[in-house]
């Protein structure tokens, strides 16, 4: 009763895109990432592919699509790094498959709940990332978690403009 | 089985998709012999094949993005904003007067430089060829301290180059692609170079730290070093050449796991943050223009000349020091040889002038009276005969008058016991067999 339930209300809210729209957003995000820190004294406060990837995971409410988006969201970030490949991806893919998780039952709509899933899940992501890096692969780099909390709040920012844009996009029945 | 795979999709493809990326990461670290894991520094095929994909999804991007933005900006600097422009054209003239001559300065210096270091036989070496390259983009990570220029394997760049700016370094060349590379900046916390403070000579290793503040780690407490001391390329890594300038002390703080060590934090020279055009230093080697080229030559040459006839004057003196040494060896030999060979009427040396060198001779009873004439020193001959001193031949009259031959051989073969100094000068010469054989 419960997962019909769950398929129920995700029948009745899932949100569709233009295959040029998913493919767009993705490549921008990616590609701002990578530049827009050049015009900000080279730091990047934000993470661009990381909102992308809630937004879809949210408005798909589909796990699978979320782990795979964060997945190839993740491996491409770290190939532009000169660090290892994958524990971007390890982190992004946490984080999609849980936005996807929590879009079936929640109620996506609420612009303040989606913030609030940006902010969590971007501070979950930071936390990954370093249990990754320094946990699992025993390599040594120093963290400063001030920085991944002005990150979060960064990203706060940039879906609260973002999502209603996007939101704009979606294909309507 | 069925429903299983239904039910738990899910969590089954999650759990694929990490696991496939945990083998990934596995493969890519090794454990370092210091015990601490590392990454490969030469990344395997397929993390390049990776890296190879997503920089050619981003750079044409990104190099439309910067050249839109250098056109924005050449339209607006060139169409728009021409206020001061005459003002700007006559500084920009008078600078470049200025720039002129003290190239021409420098140039001289240069040259002079050049010479002196091949004299000395240095082997430093010097930045001759360089690259210029556009940042066109960043690895959007505060955790990875990369940059990427447009500028790659085509035009023969390679890994490990040092990336520069005029104001100081900048990083090496971590990856290269075919027309993109990508540059690891010096404040990333893998990334190190060696260093050396000017005032102090202290030697250390610059890394970048998780603020991205540059600073020297685990040097000895020094309070020498203060803050302002500038530091430089210590030319020890094989990176960057000696004596490029890196930043300036901004601070000492102790080192929080050792006692008795410092950390120097370091404001870099060049702005890491704001970084548009770089430099890429290609080569080592000279690569001077034609002129140069026979300017220098023209100096080599002239420099060997020099050397040569140098050379030459010094064989000369050589060998008339050797002539002198020799003759005077001769001279020598030959006064040990003939020691008899004096002269009869030389002044005897004074033997108050010879005591002590430097001491001044006192004066004596013997200095009172006037000098004597020196007598005459005569060697004793083993066998007597008419060439003798003193044996002049006699006149054959004489000679029937004279003793027997017997007695004249015996007195002939004694020697004389007359002194020397009671022979007559030669000047009044006696006969001789009036001496040896006096009449009765």
């Amino acid at each position: 009763m419960t997962v019909l339930g769950a398929n129920y209300r995700r029948d009745l809210g899932i949100h569709r895109f233009p295959v040029l729209v998913y493919a767009l957003t993705v490549l921008a995000a990616l590609v701002l990432q990578a530049w827009l820190p050049r015009l900000l004294a080279g730091h990047a406060w934000f993470d661009l592919p990381l909102v992308v990837v809630v937004y879809f995971s949210l408005v798909r409410r589909d796990p699978v699509q979320g782990t795979l988006m964060g997945a190839a969201m993740g491996l491409f970030e770290d190939a532009l790094t000169h660090h290892a490949i994958g524990v971007n991806g390890v982190a992004k893919t946490m984080a999609g498959f849980l936005a996807g998780s929590v879009g079936v039952r929640i109620d996506v709509e609420n612009h303040t709940v989606r913030l609030l899933l940006t902010f969590l899940l971007s501070l979950l992501s930071s936390a990954v990332y370093v249990f990754v890096y320094r946990v699992l692969l025993g390599l040594d780099q120093q963290w400063n978690w001030v920085m991944e909390l002005i990150k979060a709040v960064a990203n706060v920012l940039i879906a609260m403009v973002l999502f209603p844009f996007l939101d704009r996009l979606q294909i309507r029945d | 089985m069925e429903s299983f795979f239904v039910r738990y999709r899910n969590f089954l493809v999650l759990l694929a998709v990490l696991l496939a990326q945990m083998i990934g990461l596995a493969m890519q670290v090794r454990l370092a012999d210091s015990g601490h894991n590392s990454l490969d520094l030469p990344d395997g095929k397929g993390v390049r094949l990776i890296r190879l994909w997503a920089e050619a999804m981003v750079a044409p991007p990104e190099r439309f993005f910067h050249d839109s933005k250098l056109d924005a900006g050449l339209w607006w600097q060139n169409y728009v904003n021409l206020g001061h422009v005459r003002d700007e054209n006559r500084d920009l003239q008078k600078t470049i007067d200025r720039l002129r001559l003290e190239q021409a300065e420098l140039l001289e210096d240069a040259k002079e430089g050049q010479r002196l270091q091949a004299l000395l036989g240095f082997q430093q070496k010097y930045v001759y060829k360089t690259l210029a390259a556009q940042d066109i983009g960043s690895s959007g990570s505060d955790a990875s301290r990369v940059f990427y220029i447009d500028k790659g394997s085509a035009d023969g760049l390679v890994r490990d180059m040092a990336v520069v700016t005029p104001d100081g370094i900048v990083g090496k060349v971590r990856d290269v692609f075919p027309h993109t590379a990508q540059v690891l900046v010096v404040n990333d916390q893998t990334s190190g170079a060696g260093v050396i403070l000017e005032t102090t000579r202290t030697r250390g290793i610059l890394r970048g730290n998780a603020q991205g503040r540059l600073q020297v780690e685990g040097l000895l407490s020094d309070p020498r070093i203060q803050r302002g001391e500038k530091v430089l390329t210590a030319g020890g890594d094989m990176i960057f050449p000696r004596g490029l300038p890196v930043g300036v002390v901004e601070g000492v703080v102790p080192d929080p796991d050792r006692d008795s060590f410092i950390d120097v934090i370091v404001k870099s020279a060049a702005h890491l943050d704001r970084l548009d055009e770089v430099l890429v230093i290609t080569s080592f080697e000279p690569d001077f223009p034609p002129g140069q080229q026979h300017d220098l030559a023209t100096s080599v040459a002239l420099k060997g000349a020099d050397a040569q006839a140098i050379k030459e004057q010094q064989i000369r003196e050589q060998q008339i020091k050797e002539q002198q040494k020799e003759q005077q060896k001769a001279s020598d030999i030959m006064a040990e040889r003939l020691p008899g060979l004096t002269n009869p009427n030389a002044p005897a040396p004074n033997p108050a002038a010879t005591l002590v060198p430097g001491k001044a001779a006192q004066p004596g009873p013997a200095q009172a009276t006037p000098a004597q004439p020196p007598a005459p020193k005569l060697l004793q001959p083993k066998r007597f005969d008419r060439f003798s001193p003193g044996a002049a031949p006699q006149p054959p009259a004489k000679a029937e008058n004279s003793a027997p031959a017997g007695q004249g051989n015996k007195s002939a073969s004694k020697p004389t016991s007359k002194p020397a100094s009671k022979l007559q000068p030669p000047a009044h010469p006696q006969p001789a067999h009036t001496e040896r054989n006096p009449q009765p």
